[in-house]
């Protein structure tokens, strides 16, 4: 213990040293991350020249720096123009953008930012003591169990339906048909792909998620001068520091809120395979189901802000367990970090802390002091940032267009994927315009497909029967879990109205 | 003046079309013996950051100096390979500026399970970099250890088995075994070489099939009981034995191989191109950089095998008649 005390201290000045690092790669970790379609994994692999010349101390610091910049530079675009950079982002536009519509973009800022950097700075503390506990989610987490978790997020749909039920109904049947385009995982057999070759691994996320909530959302504001109201412009006319301090209240008077939504980003992003976008939208659900005011959700409320963005903060520390404990990246970007470290002579897995100590101690330290640089840099930024949205439609619009189909076509590069961001633009602007939810459509087509591998995973396992749904122990708390989740809110919410009535009589 | 009149008409034509034709000659011969005059496009099938990409690095770094000009990936890894074979390389022009590096193992053999939109022999592989036995890994943890801990479990029950998708000659190997000891397994296609490790490790199924570089790759996390081939590479992959040493059976390597291929058309049409292609291709395995830049990528040295395009078609006929064997047991047809 003293030891690793000791490995920790040393590690933490250390990285702290590596300052002029840091920085500017924080703000490279914002743009690429405010971009749609590039991430921290594709920059990396731009870049991977110049990583693997680096020595191995910066090239580490450099790729967790950037990897922590661009989980938080995506909820940016998706705040102030309904643009979600990755599809981690997917559900901070739900009251993001509202927010920002309102004219209130810079405390909107200002809690995603402080929400982001606490909660990614608490899971990086979390995971650093309590990794190898954590390595081992990942051991009983399985498909079965998968299939409930998905099933969280899934059931936001009927949240969302809730506002008008056959509505959100038909918009989220609508994304899982959607999402079921593609080959299926286990024969590949093509299914819905119209005998386009660029659908056999499904639906590209990107273009959906920008031409869903970005396209559809250009088409929809050049009807109009400004995103914000004249009000509200006016308002921002003079800026002050004022709004930004409120928003960080905001977010810190809500402690608990980014304490337990950034907890469940931890765990779900140690699971191998699971990710930022299960996370974030699972956060919301439990968010809103235990929120004492959900029918405030979806119109810019704080906490409904709160919650996708501390988990896929949570996220980011949580790929790293199973990757330096297991060697087994969780996701894309450490699957990268694993290619660089290698070149390195780095070998993760269980012999890591004994072997190169300061390696896995030092990747957490660098998560964690990055996060400390993110909050006192990119905080006042805020003030700056929010004045996006005073800009005229007739500029925005074709701006928001532009970058997202030049999104659309970065991660696959094909053409054909800037002609479906367009489809799925038009798709939610009929969608908008004839009060369905794209919101609903979005979570099927994320959603639906991860549920429908795990689900044919598992009937596969046991030779198609069905109840292998109920055959794991924690599957089966997971289930109970799931249906507290969707009942309790409806009891407690009868209970408040019951009190209510009884005050008011 | 008989001279004079001798240059007639005909004469005149005669002359006329010898010296076009050296005229529109002259450029294509310069241009042959100046090529590469640009950089070669080359598609590569699968995802940035893997294996392929590595190798591809490693190998044309060292290439590039023989043929005197830069190398260009793309990667499409759309459709198990298919987007760019089809839709890149298929729409590249044939003239030897547009390779594809593909792997010969699983990309063939989804082949022979889907025919593909292009007729397979449009292109030949004609130089391979590297060839990989598949083998069979349990994770660590696991409560199975040897190869006898397998062979008892399966009495009681249907093991799960991971592996990278169903056509993958890891799953033949596996599907191979188990007619030889009469076991029945349960493949589960685990999306890529990541999550077929993760599998293993992480107790998804029982154990778990892949190419043996993905299989080092993941450290102790896993042990090697059985490779499908050769284990050249010995303690590496735990020292684990051979399939045909280990149950006398007779199967041929289950390999993942990658190549780079050409338009047949490319090589038809500008054999001095070709020509030269192939031969600084040879001459790159001779260069003493390649086995420096190769383990620099993290590559198996025994893995860097050089085959000429007379072995990759052997290796590419006997991936079909495996995949035709096999078909209805990976496709579920």
């Amino acid at each position: 213990m003293g030891d690793t005390t000791t490995i920790l201290i040393e590690v933490f000045f250390e990285t702290m040293s590596y300052w002029w690092v840091i920085l500017p790669t924080i703000f490279l970790g914002l743009v690429v991350g405010g971009i749609p379609g590039f991430s921290a994994a594709n920059t990396i692999i731009i870049l991977m020249p110049l990583t693997l010349s680096m020595s191995l101390e910066v090239g580490l610091i450099f790729m967790v720096a950037l990897y922590c910049a661009s989980r938080m530079g995506a909820g940016i675009p998706a705040i102030l123009v309904n643009i979600p950079g990755t599809a981690g982002a997917a559900a901070t536009p739900l009251d993001g953008y509202p927010m920002a519509q309102a004219g209130r973009g810079q405390q909107a800022l200002a809690i995603s930012f402080v929400a982001s950097c606490l909660g990614g700075l608490l899971t990086t503390i979390v995971a650093l003591m309590t990794m190898p506990v954590l390595a081992r989610v990942g051991f009983y987490m399985h498909s079965v169990e998968m299939i409930v978790v998905m099933l969280f997020g899934i059931s936001l749909i009927a949240s969302i339906a809730a506002q008008d039920m056959l509505k959100g109904l038909i918009a989220g049947f609508l994304g899982l048909m959607i999402g079921s385009i593609g080959t299926d995982v286990v024969y590949a057999t093509p299914r819905g792909t119209f005998g386009f070759l660029e659908l056999y691994d499904g639906i590209p996320l990107i273009p959906a998620l920008v031409g869903l909530f970005a396209v559809s959302e250009a088409f929809v504001i050049i009807e109009k001068k400004l995103i914000i109201t004249e009000k509200a412009k006016a308002a921002m006319a003079t800026p002050n520091w004022h709004a930004t301090f409120e928003g960080a209240g905001l977010a810190l008077s809500r402690w608990w809120h980014i304490v337990w939504t950034s907890l469940i980003g931890l765990i779900i992003g140690v699971i191998p395979g699971a990710g930022a976008s299960i996370a974030s939208f699972v956060a919301y659900q439990q968010s809103r189901s235990f929120s004492k005011t959900p029918e405030l959700y979806g119109t810019g409320h704080a906490e409904g802000l709160i919650a996708p963005e501390s988990a896929n903060n949570g996220v980011t520390s949580g790929t790293l367990v199973p990757l330096l404990v297991l060697g087994i990246p969780g996701g894309a970007t450490a699957a990268i970090m694993l290619v660089v470290m290698q070149y390195h002579g780095v070998s993760f897995g269980p012999s890591l802390f004994e072997d190169s100590p300061k390696v896995g101690y030092g990747m957490f330290m660098a998560m964690a002091v990055s996060y400390l640089f993110m909050l006192l840099t990119i905080l006042p930024l805020s003030r700056y940032m929010s004045r996006v949205t005073t800009i005229p439609t007739i500029y925005l619009a074709p701006m928001i267009i532009s970058f997202t189909l030049v999104g659309a076509f970065v991660p696959r590069e094909y053409m054909f994927d800037m002609y479906l961001a367009l489809a799925f633009g038009v798709l939610g602007y009929i969608a908008r315009r004839t009060g369905y939810h794209v919101a609903a459509i979005l979570i099927g087509v994320i959603l639906g497909p991860l549920l429908e591998k795990y689900f044919l995973w598992s009937l596969k396992k046991s030779d198609g029967d069905i109840m292998v749904l109920f055959s794991s122990n924690i599957g089966n708390v997971l289930w109970v879990c799931l249906v507290l989740s969707l009942v309790l809110p409806i009891v407690f919410g009868r209970i408040r109205r019951n009190k209510a009535r009884m005050v008011t009589q | 003046m008989t001279r004079t009149s001798d240059f007639n008409r005909r004469g005149f034509l005669k002359t006329g079309m010898a010296a076009s034709s050296m005229a529109l000659g002259l450029p294509a011969i310069a241009r042959a013996q100046s090529y590469p005059e640009g950089n070669i496009n080359v598609v590569i099938p699968t995802a940035e950051g893997g294996g392929a990409d590595r190798n591809f690095r490693a190998f044309t770094s060292v290439w590039k100096d023989k043929l005197g000009t830069e190398f260009e990936p793309s990667f499409f890894p759309g459709a198990s390979g298919r987007v760019g074979y089809e839709l890149y390389m298929g729409k590249s022009e044939p003239d030897c500026y547009n390779l594809i590096f593909g792997n010969m193992g699983p990309e063939v053999l989804n082949w022979a399970m889907q025919p593909p939109g292009f007729d397979i022999d449009d292109y030949f592989y004609f130089g391979q970099v590297d060839k990989d036995p598949c083998c069979l890994f349990v994770g660590a943890e696991s409560p199975l250890q040897t190869m006898d801990d397998i062979i008892a479990a399966s009495e009681s029950r249907k093991l799960t088995v991971g592996t990278s998708r169903m056509a993958h000659p890891a799953s033949i190997g596996l599907l191979a075994l188990g007619e030889e000891l009469g076991i029945e397994f349960n493949l589960i296609p685990l999306q890529g070489g990541k999550g077929t490790v993760a599998g293993a490790v992480t107790g998804e199924v029982d154990f778990s099939v892949l190419t043996s570089g993905s299989v080092i790759a993941a450290g102790d996390s896993v042990k090697t009981l059985l490779v499908f081939g050769n284990n050249i590479v010995g303690e590496a992959l735990d020292n684990a034995p051979g399939i045909n040493d280990a149950y006398g059976m007779n199967l041929p390597e289950m390999l993942s191989a990658r190549a780079f291929g050409i338009h047949r058309k490319a090589a038809e049409d500008f054999p001095d191109r070709y020509e030269m292609l192939s031969r600084t291709f040879r001459e790159t395995f001779d260069d003493p950089r390649l086995m420096e830049a190769y383990l620099a990528n993290k590559g198996q040295p025994e893995y860097l095998v050089y085959a000429d395009a007379e072995e990759c078609a052997a290796f590419m006929k006997s991936m079909l008649e495996l995949g035709a064997r096999y078909k209805t047991l990976l496709s579920g047809a």
